[in-house]
């Protein structure tokens, strides 16, 4: 074989360098021209990250702005089983003393399939700072809002709590979810080997937008005194449940509302679902006595009777339509006036069946409201029921008038009251006040809104004339009265109803407000099937009121009728 | 020696071109990468900064928490009891009622100013002067 000249190794070299060439020079021109657009997007994949992050919930304030609720940074604890596997009972002995949980627990989740496993959720920062100290590898840190009630139990009712997604799931929470909700936001980045952001290179940014702060119209201060007379009427009465509600007659603010059982928002998931409910909005039960305001208010609105008119209550016992009606206790001869403060059921059901008739009487049922929601900004709230005309049997006319065959939650009598305490007007109650945003700029304020006028001023004043008695020593709450101020209100004791029929057992109220010349506060106690004896409103329901009325018209400095003589003599000494 | 000394001048100014360039084209490129590491060194400490707020931020919401639970009337309650400051709400003698400025301050005190008022040496300010000046 003839050996290959100088010549040729040079042209087999040179070709073969240019094989080698073309064909880089082909992978090249693929990798960036025929793959480009699909490359790119990998190698952006490797390098970039979409970070979303969560818009932070909204506070709620009450009224005097002090905090009621708000959002903490907590973390989520996360791993990455692919991994933590080969490690796994190491990391968990050493994590778990921080992170409170069981290390076989821990082992599973961490030699779990997938590559994204939490460990845990509300995680708080200075332990994550503690668990850093340890730099496990294959651990991850999520950012995460955990909801937080610095009050506890305080208005719970009111307030609501939220999800484990802050989704608002009841009370305030819930009903202005659209306001408090934050808006999530994201930021792609660019992390450098140790897996830090490359600051400079954070391609795109749209910043969280927090969620508005919203202010209630409820004082904590009379919150927190409503919250401890109920509580103390519940140990001394032991009802089932029980409510009270704190207004302003004239605006229809709410300051307080507190229902028993309660429950913490902290941890909702600890009590039971019947606790957890707003039994002021969300409970209907017969009114009772409480429901003469009605169709007395509306019989001296029509002028078809006065104060002084007078009805024979038929010494407790009264025929009527096959029944027999009965007064708890035996009265002949009474006036309008002394029917109410005597709490009469004959003479209410007379008022009802002889002068103001069930047309009328229907008029004003659905005038002050019952039937209808009152609109208030709470989640749950149900309408009461109150049938119409055409479902009256001939026994409704006599029974309605004293609150029976017809159903009403708390609130839509407390608003019926205010009514009569605000010249006629009805209010449509209010618990939110304001939203405002991060600079303490409103961007919507709720204002007192007139719903309608169910009666004139004058039937408000001769109704407040009444009512003031039920409070005196002649009527069915003289516990209720409040020393130096002039209360007007009226009892209420409604049997209970089970499973069809009347049973021994009471819900006992008490509505009132006060000053009885310029309402200031109105006040509703309601107790369900109080034990140990006494049950009637005015004795159950009426000292809670007075205990409740002392503290907050000397909370919010409102100005005795009548200054105590005995005081008047310290302040000359 | 003409042709040789234009030949030297020719050479040298061509080098001294080139070296210009070449400083020139160095001089871009280390400015590029002096202010690429001056980005990249702002955007560190921007960095920073945004994690330090973040903190802050998340401090205070803590400490907003914790205030609004020491303020809270079950807490004071507890301390007023824990401490046996014996507090107790003042009696209605013992409290001072101002008026504030308004139609129930007109009727009560305007009639005396007024008289006062016409007495000074100066021609009577009309009332609603008076009711401002209070």
């Amino acid at each position: 074989m003839k050996p290959l000249t100088h010549r040729h190794r040079a042209l087999l070299v040179v070709t073969g360098l240019s094989l080698a060439f073309t064909a880089l020079a082909c992978r090249l021109v693929e990798l960036h021209v025929f793959r480009h657009t699909e490359l790119s997007r990998e190698a952006a994949a490797n390098r970039e990250q979409v970070v979303h992050q969560q818009g932070r919930r909204g506070e709620i304030r009450d009224c005097n702005g002090n905090l009621l609720a708000n959002s903490q940074s907590v973390r989520i604890v996360a791993a990455d089983p692919s991994i933590t596997t080969s490690n796994a009972p190491a990391i968990a002995r050493q994590l778990a003393p921080w992170l409170k949980m069981d290390e076989p627990v821990l082992v599973a989740r961490l030699t779990g399939p997938g590559k994204y496993v939490r460990l845990k959720l509300k995680v708080d920062e200075d332990t994550v700072a503690q668990i850093k100290a340890l730099k496990i590898k294959g651990l991850v840190f999520e950012d995460q809002f955990l909801r937080t009630y610095p009050n506890g139990p305080l208005a719970s009712h009111v307030i609501g709590f939220v999800d484990v997604d802050n989704k608002g799931v009841q009370g305030i929470e819930a009903g202005l979810d659209k306001y408090l909700s934050g808006v999530a936001g994201y930021e792609i980045i660019e992390r450098d080997r140790k897996g830090r952001e490359i600051r400079a290179n954070r391609d795109e940014e749209i910043g969280p937008r927090d969620g508005l702060n919203v202010v209630l119209t409820v004082d904590q201060v009379i919150q927190h005194i409503a919250e401890v007379e109920l509580e103390k009427a519940m140990a001394e009465f032991h009802p089932q449940a029980g409510v009270i509600i704190v207004s302003r007659p004239k605006t229809g603010e709410i300051l307080a509302m507190s229902c028993r059982p309660t429950f913490d928002p902290n941890n909702p998931g600890a009590f039971p679902a019947d606790a957890r409910r707003n039994r002021c909005v969300s409970d209907v039960a017969e009114p009772g006595s409480t429901f003469k305001i009605v169709v007395c208010s509306g019989a001296l609105n029509d002028g078809v009777v006065t104060l002084a008119d007078r009805f024979d209550c038929e010494h407790g016992a009264w025929s009527f339509a096959g029944r027999i009606l009965h007064d708890s206790h035996p009265y002949g001869v009474l006036s309008v006036e002394e029917i109410l403060f005597h709490s009469s059921n004959i003479g209410a059901a007379k008022i009802g069946v002889t002068k103001l008739g069930a047309a009328r009487l229907y008029d004003y049922i659905r005038a002050y409201g019952f039937g209808h929601k009152t609109g208030i900004d709470l989640p749950g709230e149900v309408s009461g029921i109150a049938h119409p005309l055409a479902k009256w049997n001939p026994l409704s006319i006599s029974r309605i008038p004293m609150g029976h065959e017809i159903a009403a939650t708390p609130l839509q009598m407390m608003m019926a009251m205010n009514a009569i305490a605000n010249g006629g007007h009805l209010m449509k109650p209010v618990i939110v006040k304001s939203v405002m945003d991060e600079n303490n700029l409103a961007v919507a304020k709720f204002q007192p809104q007139d719903v309608r006028q169910p009666i004139t001023l004058r039937a408000s004043l001769l109704m407040a004339t009444a009512l003031r008695r039920v409070a005196s020593p002649e009527g069915t709450a003289p516990k209720a009265a409040v020393k130096g101020y002039d209360v007007a209100g009226k009892t209420g004791t409604a049997e209970k109803i089970e499973n069809g029929q009347y049973v021994k057992k009471y819900y006992s109220s008490f509505i009132g407000y006060l000053p009885a010349a310029d309402p200031e506060i109105s006040i509703l106690v309601s107790l369900d099937n109080p034990v140990g004896g006494a049950y009637y409103g005015g004795s159950v329901a009426g000292p809670v009121f007075r205990g409740v009325a002392e503290k907050v018209t000397q909370y919010l400095a409102i100005p005795p009728q009548f200054p105590d003589a005995d005081d008047k003599k310290v302040a000359k000494l | 020696m003409r042709s040789n000394r234009k030949r030297e001048s020719l050479r040298f100014g061509n080098v001294a071109k080139s070296l210009i360039t070449c400083l020139s084209i160095a001089a871009i490129g280390v400015g590029y990468v002096w202010q690429k590491n001056q980005i990249y060194r702002l955007g560190d400490e921007i960095k920073k900064r945004e994690t330090a707020l973040t903190a802050t931020e998340k401090r205070n919401t803590m400490l907003a928490a914790q205030l609004a639970q020491l303020k809270s009337p079950v807490y004071l309650e507890a301390r007023c009891q824990q401490a046996n400051l014996g507090l107790v709400a003042p009696k209605e003698t013992q409290t001072i009622r101002l008026l504030e400025p308004g139609p129930e301050w007109d009727a009560r005190f305007l009639p005396a100013v007024q008289p006062a008022a016409q007495k000074t040496a100066k021609p009577a300010k009309p009332a609603t002067k008076v009711v401002a000046s209070r």
